[in-house]
């Protein structure tokens, strides 16, 4: 169990300090890896809480696919991040200020919970015992809450409807094959026989 | 359906003529409204035979309007035997208005807007009479308002008619006041405003008092006199009379729809529709008496000495509305209602036929100019004949049926009080008819006194556009008194069934039959006599009320200045009102409001604003800050409550 | 329960999606410019839908395990969701034409967009609440930066957006702590939980005002509104015209069910937040509008002023109040759907103009025009008998039933200075001298809109009965919960 505990307080501790380093990092790709860090160290914590289903989910989906993605944009983007930090110290002090009012507010509520015995039982879809957790998540993701499943999935559609619409532009000049219209043509239009007499040209 | 159309093909035909004006033209127009109200007017006859002849009274629920709480108002259409004659009155009136009003204001430019004027009026006028509650009964009454301001004052340019049309405006609004505040009563006392119910418990309620001010007062009768308070408004009784005869500044078929036989019929409408409450309330029947007696007197008196040929027909509609209303006041609703109907009759026939004589004479309304025109407009002059005939109550015209038995009815009814309304109505029948012949007299013999030779040669009669309706009007105030005398006043058979209460006690109508000879005749000899005296003054010597008026200079001017009534008002309450407006603006508005106002408020609304909008930077990270800052707050207050 | 009887309750949701999908689809794959074919066809998907919804007559349903629920409330706020966003395509056909941005997606992101909202409305968990919420929300930003190439939309779209971001992650902080704190995110369950706790979790108060935090961003309820102007001046006009009336009266609906149903029992506590959030909301509409020359930002503060108003209600808490917001929201889709399309009639010399002195003069110039709009403006300041003024009345009138004699006078007050900027534009029309005429005729259909509204402000008095009815069942489908 105090194993349990010291792997907890690690990965959270490190995740905490890896999420304040995404904005405090000056060069934005370092940004970028301290946001991997942050998720690896989430999906440990999910290895703890017993859901290694979404532990993985989370290295796969999310460190391999949209941090690295990040990682493309921020390189291929000539942003001068330095002028992105003016106004950074001036702001300082007041936003601080709310953070840290904000912060002591919320640790005195999450101090003052006690956890009700029966919290555990109540949990919406607990996991069975019998099964893995990939299991139990497919029994209840396309049955129970297909509805939200397939909400979620109108929501990509938007996503990707919106990342079209504000960025292909049908440029013009461009050369396309036509395989169709190769396909199409008869020896008699592609190709031309002609008599040409010596020294004569066409 | 059938009563539906009635009431909203003038609407339809407002709302067509009124926008699509443009696009029709004047000729279309005229087309869609005159075609409407025809429609509606052959449908009301239906209506007629279906509920009254037949005796079926019918409501036609249209939708729910206001349901708000215990105040729940439906519009729906109630149509029994009261409603009924209405219908018929008005819609056959406003047909054959519109119909004259195509010839007559052939001339105008905005003979679009004034058909639409007319079509609305029409409506509300319907919505009035088929209302099933109180409410709806107000927003008719509003409507025919606005529909005669808009009416009266339709020749804009006119200061006078702009005057006379604010003026109308101005004292129908005393009454609409009285008449918000009865409603207002009645709702609170019967919790409803539908008459079914307050009919129903209206007799619970009799001789119950409330307390105002330290005064035991009776319920019904302050409710009924507030009502009859809107009544008088609209009906031009003393002393919200006033602007009856300013109100002939409008077209003459304006007079003739709204001034004579529809809007000012009314208050005599509302009386007899409340007759359960009225019934129930002596005190307030009795006020109802006095005043229409007074008023038939009075306004008969004025009409003596009027110049104009309108005002002289203006004063006698007043008097004959004072008929009506004592008729009423003395249980006599049926008798008042007869009255009523034929006096819609020949007084718009009188009403059109002067218009007539001032399309002829182009426009010229002054009796002092005219004479002699028996020549040019004999037609004319043969309706206006009948018109008089029929008002002044001579034997087998339609008023002498009406007013025979109103006489009759305050005979029997005995009293104080049916002896005072006989006495005036005696009285006022023999100025009637004097009025009536001296204007005759003065319009169609003699000698033309017009300075403008033109004027005179040019006189012609009208086109049988104009002609027609008054033939129409003149066969009604031929025969409708004899026609359907039997059926609204004879003896045990009232069409008008359960639409009126008359308590036992208040039968006066009914024994009129048995009137002593001598107060039967009485009327039409007075009525005899003063077409004498009028041919006397005006034919055989016309020199006569010259020296008359000389004689009594004060009597004679005490008359043609309509009793100096419009001179009072305005020392009583126009003059102190303006000042105390001037006051107020100069040193209530000026110094103190707009002193604190430049320095005060508004600058610091102006202060405020600019700070708002200050705030918004366009930074993104400001507005999230603020965000932050928002739900910082937010999660603060909840701390510090402690969960509440 | 057969799957035809578990689906049927989401079967307009279901119909509006696939609609949308089979739109995308044809648009791709149509040769010639297929802005104005899907323009009207998605349209006819949205009336359909409306049938749909409206037709059945069900009294309350929940499916999928209560996380969708369809009740009286739902249909009544769904139908104004649809009505509004079928005037938004009707409404934007022609302005993107002439402005040369009329891309098919256009009325196929305002569907998925009206899926989204027809799912907050009908969101009974805080999962479908978020999902949905999202849903909506990512058409939105997508919308307000349609105009790609014009700076001020892309700029809109990016800030909708980050802060649009920033809200949800304050809403789902929300949710989380209230699913920490009641073992449950079910709306239903959360009010028996809360209901039955002796002591009220702290922590579950906090998560409310997270999640009030979230849905005020939505509503631009002041401090939250801050991205309103901002967005609305930016998006192209008929977009911020789809903003002011469309997904405000979802994002309206969603708060309304979420503090009734999870947290009725605990009115006392949210009241006292939702107080000042009305109050401010009042005061900054009032006030912030009065400097304002672009008609677009006016609108945008006209909107969180009555956001304000609408809160009111809400606040009340009573069957009363609820029935007069919404009655309030119907009133309000009305008077902008008339408004904004006015505003989207004013063209001059090929291009759309903005300011408000442009308007002087209207009055000469298109004498029905400015009486259309003079009679929109007086109902958006609360002139008896115009319609607003009697949204205004019922809200303000449970204000005063419920007790809340403070909220009720400032939003009198709010609303007295609030008239002086509509009544600026009035004046501007009527007695300024006459600028430049606009382009005319103005479209068929963005006229009809106007006169519609016009004539629905102006004659409301005359039969509210069938729109207080349809209030009335709607809120009272809200209070009668378990």
């Amino acid at each position: 169990m105090i194993l349990a505990a010291l792997a907890f307080y690690l990965f959270a501790a490190i995740a905490v300090a890896a999420g304040a380093m995404v904005i405090g990092a000056r060069n934005p790709v370092h940004s970028v890896l301290y946001l991997i860090l942050a998720f690896f160290n989430a999906a440990g914590l999910f290895v703890l809480l017993g859901a290694e289903f979404i532990a993985m989910i989370l290295v796969i989906v999310y460190v391999g696919a949209v941090a690295v993605l990040f990682l493309f944009v921020v390189m291929m983007l000539d942003i001068n991040f330095a002028e992105f930090r003016q106004g950074f110290h001036q702001y300082l002090p007041v936003g601080g200020l709310i953070g840290l009012i904000l912060l002591v507010e919320l640790l005195l509520v999450v101090a003052g919970w006690n956890l009700d015995p029966d919290m555990l039982s109540l949990a919406a879809a607990p996991t069975p015992a019998e099964i893995t957790n990939t299991h139990a998540i497919g029994q209840v993701l396309y049955t129970r809450y297909i509805y939200l499943f397939q909400a979620a999935g109108l929501i990509l559609l938007v996503a990707m409807i919106g990342a079209i619409v504000l960025t292909l532009r049908a440029r013009t000049g461009v050369r396309r094959q036509s395989i169709a219209a190769q396909l199409a043509r008869t020896r008699a239009e592609a190709v031309e026989l002609r008599k040409v007499a010596p020294r004569q040209g066409i | 359906m059938l009563y539906g159309l009635i009431v909203f093909l003038p609407l339809i035909a407002a709302i067509v003529a009124g926008f699509g004006g443009r696009a029709l033209g004047d000729r279309g127009a005229q087309v869609v409204t005159c075609g409407a109200l025809i429609v509606s007017a052959l449908l009301s006859g239906v209506a007629f035979y279906q509920v009254a002849w037949k005796g079926q009274p019918v409501t036609v629920e249209l939708l729910t309007w206001i349901d708000s709480g215990a105040f729940d108002v439906m519009w729906s259409l109630r149509i029994d035997q009261l409603t009924a004659v209405m219908l018929v009155v008005v819609t056959w009136v406003s047909a054959v208005v519109h119909v004259y009003s195509v010839g007559y204001m052939a001339h105008d430019p905005h003979i679009p807007r004034f058909m639409a004027y007319l079509s609305l009026f029409t409506f509300a006028m319907l919505m009035l009479v088929t209302s099933d509650n109180f409410v709806q009964l107000y927003f008719g009454w509003e409507g025919v308002g606005l529909a005669s301001y808009l009416l009266i004052g339709f020749w804009y340019h006119k200061p006078s008619a702009n005057a006379a049309a604010i003026k109308a405006f101005v004292v129908n609004r005393i009454g609409d006041f009285g008449f918000g505040l009865g409603i207002c009563g009645v709702f609170l006392v019967f919790g409803t405003v539908e008459f079914d119910p307050v009919f129903q418990t209206a007799p619970g309620f009799a001789g119950k008092t409330f307390e105002f001010l330290g005064m035991k007062l009776d319920m019904l009768t302050v409710i009924c006199l507030l009502l009859f308070m809107g009544a008088m408004g609209k009906s031009a009784q003393v002393p919200l009379h006033t602007w009856l005869p300013d109100a002939m500044e409008g077209p003459t078929p304006v007079s003739a729809l709204i001034h004579a036989a529809t809007m000012v019929t009314a208050g005599v409408f509302l009386v007899a529709r409340c007759s359960p409450l009225f019934e129930y309330a002596p005190d307030a029947l009795a006020v109802v008496a006095c005043i229409g007696a007074f008023t038939a007197f009075f306004a008969a008196t004025v009409g003596l000495c009027q110049n104009d040929i309108k005002r002289v027909i203006a004063y006698s509609t007043c008097s004959q509305l004072g008929y009506m209303f004592f008729a009423a006041g003395l249980s006599a609703y049926a008798a008042a209602i007869f009255h009523l109907f034929t006096h819609a009759f020949f007084k718009a026939l009188l009403f059109l036929g002067s218009g007539s004589v001032i399309h002829g004479m182009s426009g010229e309304q002054d009796m002092r100019r005219m004479g002699g025109l028996l020549a040019p407009l004999k037609i004319t002059y043969v309706l206006m004949w009948i018109g008089s005939l029929a008002l002044a109550g001579v034997p087998l015209f339609a008023g002498y049926y009406s007013k025979d038995a109103i006489v009759e009815t305050a005979f029997m009814a005995g009293g104080k009080l049916g002896s005072f309304a006989f006495v005036m109505g005696v009285a006022a029948a023999f100025m009637t008819a004097f009025y009536s012949w001296r204007l005759l007299f003065m319009t169609f013999h003699g000698q033309n006194r017009h300075p403008d030779r033109h004027v005179i040669e040019h006189a012609h009669e009208s086109p049988a556009v104009m002609l027609v309706p008054l033939y129409v009007l003149a066969a009604g105030s031929i025969f409708a008194g004899a026609l359907f005398a039997q059926a609204f006043i004879g003896e045990g058979s009232p069409i008008f069934g359960a639409s009126i209460l008359v308590l036992p006690g208040h039968d006066a109508l009914a024994q009129a039959h048995h009137a002593p000879l001598w107060v039967k005749l009485a009327p039409v000899a007075v009525g005899l006599a003063g077409i004498a005296l009028a041919w006397w003054m005006y034919v055989r010597r016309p020199d006569l009320p010259g020296k008359l008026a000389a004689m009594h200079g004060d009597a004679h001017r005490f008359l043609l200045n309509k009793w100096y009534f419009d001179e009072l008002y305005d020392a009583l309450f126009v003059r102190p009102a303006k000042w105390l407006g001037h006051a107020l603006w100069k040193r209530g508005d000026g110094k103190v409001i707009d002193g604190l106002g430049p320095d005060g408020i508004a600058a610091l609304t102006l202060d405020i604003a600019k700070r708002a909008t200050r705030l918004q930077t366009g930074y993104v990270y400001h507005y999230a800050f603020a965000m932050l800052i928002g739900v910082a707050l937010l999660v603060s207050w909840y701390l510090y409550r402690g969960g509440m | 329960m057969s799957w035809t009887s578990a689906f049927a309750p989401v079967l307009p949701e279901i119909w509006l999606a696939a609609a949308a999908m089979a739109l995308l689809l044809l648009g791709v794959f149509q040769k010639e410019d297929p802005f104005a074919r899907i323009s009207r066809l998605a349209v006819g998907a949205l009336a359909v839908t409306f049938v749909l919804v409206v037709g059945r007559d069900d009294g309350r349903v929940a499916a999928f395990d209560g996380l969708f629920v369809v009740d009286e409330f739902a249909r009544f706020m769904k139908g104004l969701v649809l009505i509004g966003s079928a005037l938004a395509i009707v409404l934007a056909e022609d302005w993107l034409v002439k402005e040369r941005a009329q891309r098919f997606e256009y009325p196929v992101l305002v569907l998925l967009a009206t899926v989204g909202m027809m799912a907050m409305i009908s969101a009974n968990d805080l999962v479908s609440l978020y999902v949905g919420l999202e849903l909506q929300s990512m058409a939105l930003y997508v919308l307000a930066a349609f105009q790609r190439d014009a700076v001020r939309s892309t700029e809109a779209g990016l800030k909708y957006f980050v802060l649009g971001a920033l809200a949800s992650g304050m809403l789902l902080y929300g949710a989380s702590l209230l699913y920490g704190f009641t073992g449950t995110t079910g709306f239903e369950p959360m009010a028996a939980r809360l209901r039955e706790a002796n002591q009220l979790p702290l922590g579950a108060l906090i998560g409310m005002a997270f999640l009030i935090a979230g849905l005020a961003f939505k509503v631009s309820a002041v401090p939250f509104h801050m991205w309103t102007p901002d967005v609305y001046e930016g998006a192209p006009t008929p977009v911020t015209a789809f903003f002011a009336f469309t997904p405000k009266i979802a994002a309206m609906a969603l708060f309304m069910r979420t503090m009734m149903t999870p947290f009725g029992d605990i009115g006392p506590a949210w009241q006292q937040i939702l107080v000042v959030l009305s109050i401010a909301s009042m005061g900054l509409g009032a006030y912030a509008a009065i400097g304002q020359d672009n008609i677009k930002r006016l609108m945008a503060y006209s909107s969180i002023g009555h956001v304000g108003y609408a809160l009111v209600g809400l606040t009340a808490g009573t069957g009363e109040g609820l029935r007069g917001v919404a009655i309030y929201l119907a009133i309000y889709l009305a008077m902008n759907a008339g408004a904004f399309a006015i505003i989207l009639g004013m063209r001059r010399r090929g291009q759309a103009v903005e300011e408000i002195p442009e308007l002087a003069g209207l009055a000469k110039t298109e004498p029905l025009t400015a009486a259309g709009l003079a009679v929109l403006l007086f109902s958006l300041a609360g002139v008896p008998p115009m319609a607003g003024f009697f949204g205004k009345f019922y809200v303000f009138m449970a204000a005063v039933n419920a007790g809340l004699f403070v909220l009720a006078v400032l939003g009198v007050l709010a609303s007295v200075v609030g008239a002086f900027y509509y009544l600026r534009i009035v004046k501007l029309m009527y007695f300024d001298p006459p600028a430049e005429p606009f382009e005319r005729p103005m479209p068929g259909a963005v006229g009809a809109v106007a006169a519609a509204s016009a004539l629905f402000t102006l004659l409301f008095f005359a039969w509210p009965a069938p729109l207080v009815a349809g209030a009335e069942a709607a809120a009272q489908a809200l209070l009668r919960l378990p």
